[in-house]
């Protein structure tokens, strides 16, 4: 019966020796996981405005709005309301949504928290601020 | 004549990091009555939810809990595809069963660390708060979160699995199954976790019954209770587990059954990935739209039996959601535990019916447990009461 505390205490003797499992964390980037819910924008040329991922936000986070680039208004994401659940890039009818891995929220500027459309002009690769 | 004091514990986090209040009535050192009150962190989220479409509906339910949010969408999506008789595919089915589960494995480890916490034993706290990070890590993985997983869809899942995911569960699995046999043997066997735990807050098989107890809460008092076995949702039906009782129904058998489960749960996992049908689980598409009609799903949480009640009138909006999580039941009525222990251990009996107050506020109803007889308290004298 008084065996095992022996054994957590080897346990912890064990830990000391190890380099923490702590992640100090602005020191030491963090990498997501594969598919992590971060930062999206919508990839302006394959939007085709349906509103169908305006409509069905749940905090009503993206407002579509007007561009030179494009006839029908497209999505501009609202950082500070999206709660990350990615329903508007599961319902996305031509798969228009760029998705990253950034889970860095904080800034000292709230113009930051928008995610505007990206346009790529004719061959150019696609670059997404985050 | 004796003297009764009153010691309010709560409502900043008593045992747990929620706000509850816990009124104790003693006696010199033990408890003659207990008054629990609760309300602090009502959101009116099932009005949200009446207000809000049948999707939106979705994510509202999800975050009804963060512990447990899959198993809250589950229920959700399941009372939903009750209405609308959609069938879902195999391996969404078993993919649901996959997400629970290690939902529950991380609920289940987090609770038996925070009870550790309690009983001050930290080093243990953080140990096993240090292996079920990597229970989270795989919840990200599967479903690209490591709390809200928001990874069900109506008729289906929102993600699909790899080999590579599945090896990498797998593995990770393998680690956290012989850790957590180790702390199964620490919270058998430790003098300390054994003098605070056994004997501590009994409940008896009769008055778990009596008390409509769910969950592991009822399970520790020896009731074979499971809704995953009674009621087999899902794909659960395919799959081979145990319900886990302990007969004792003392604080420390309720803590062994939610380890055993985590055991049993892993089991399951297993089994999910290695009958893992193919085929689509991922829908294109999903109905939006309800025909009239109403619906009732139960599903088993970390915590216990939780029930959906979707009411739909054939409008975009739900008519009524009606949640009954398993702490309202496990939390109010479990208070007859408390019955003549000592202050000191009233910590300890909190932590273990592993109360969510989040998921249970959204009834203000106090029954009151004298040691005798059962009274209901008034909400005006709730409200009103200055001692």
């Amino acid at each position: 019966m008084r065996l095992p505390k022996a054994a957590l205490l080897r346990e912890v003797l064990s830990n000391l020796l190890r380099r923490p499992v702590t992640i100090e964390y602005p020191k030491v980037p963090i990498e997501p996981e594969r598919g992590f819910r971060g930062r999206h924008v919508v990839d302006g040329n394959k939007c085709i405005g349906c509103r169908l991922c305006a409509v069905e936000c749940p905090t009503g986070a993206i407002e579509m709005r007007k561009y030179p680039q494009k006839e029908k208004p497209v999505p501009v994401i609202h950082y500070d309301l999206c709660i990350f659940c990615y329903h508007c890039v599961y319902v996305c009818p031509v798969k228009a949504y760029i998705t990253t891995g950034n889970r860095y929220m904080p800034t000292p500027d709230r113009g930051e928290m928008v995610g505007e459309p990206v346009f790529k002009s004719e061959g150019e690769n696609i670059k997404v601020k985050y | 004549m004796s003297h009764v004091v009153e010691i309010p514990v709560g409502p900043q986090h008593p045992a747990l990091h929620e706000p509850i209040l816990f009124r104790l009535l003693v006696e010199g050192e033990r408890i003659v009555r207990v008054v629990p009150s609760i309300g602090y962190n009502h959101r009116g989220i099932e009005k949200l939810a009446e207000t809000n479409t049948f999707v939106k509906g979705l994510y509202i339910c999800g975050r009804v809990c963060g512990i447990c949010n899959i198993v809250h969408a589950t229920t959700y999506t399941m009372a939903i595809e009750r209405i609308q008789g959609v069938e879902v595919p195999p391996r969404a089915r078993y993919l649901r069963v996959l997400v629970n589960e290690l939902e529950r494995i991380h609920s289940h480890m987090l609770i038996v660390a925070v009870m550790a916490e309690v009983l001050g034993f930290e080093s243990l706290f953080m140990l096993i708060m240090r292996d079920r990070e990597a229970v989270m890590q795989l919840k990200e993985l599967v479903t690209g979160n490591r709390v809200l997983g928001d990874y069900l869809i109506f008729g289906g899942v929102r993600r699909d699995i790899d080999d590579a995911v599945a090896h990498r569960i797998l593995r990770t699995l393998d680690h956290i199954e012989e850790r957590v046999r180790y702390y199964r043997r620490v919270f058998e066997e430790d003098v300390t976790i054994n003098k605070r735990l056994r004997g501590v807050g009994p409940i008896s098989r009769a008055e778990a019954v009596r008390y409509c107890l769910v969950g592991p809460t009822a399970r520790g008092s020896g009731v074979e209770t499971d809704v995953r076995a009674e009621d087999p949702y899902e794909a659960y039906g395919e799959l081979e587990f145990n319900v886990v009782t302990y007969p004792d129904g003392d604080s420390w058998s309720r803590m062994m059954v939610r380890i055993d489960e985590i055991l049993e749960s892993i089991e399951i996992i297993r089994q999910v990935l290695k009958r893992l049908p193919q085929g689509q689980a991922v829908p294109k598409t999903f109905k939006r739209a309800l025909p009239k009609g109403e619906a009732i799903a139960r599903a088993e949480a970390p915590r216990g039996e939780l029930v959906y009640h979707v009411i739909s009138d054939g409008k975009p909006t739900p008519y009524r959601v009606k949640i009954r999580t398993p702490s309202m039941a496990n939390v109010i009525n479990g208070i007859v535990a408390f019955k003549d222990a000592y202050i000191a251990d009233a910590p300890a009996i909190i932590a273990s019916f592993d109360p969510c107050i989040s998921c249970m506020e959204r009834v203000v109803e106090v029954v009151d447990l004298d040691k005798r007889k059962s009274t209901v308290v008034s909400l005006r004298e709730l409200a009103g009461w200055r001692g």
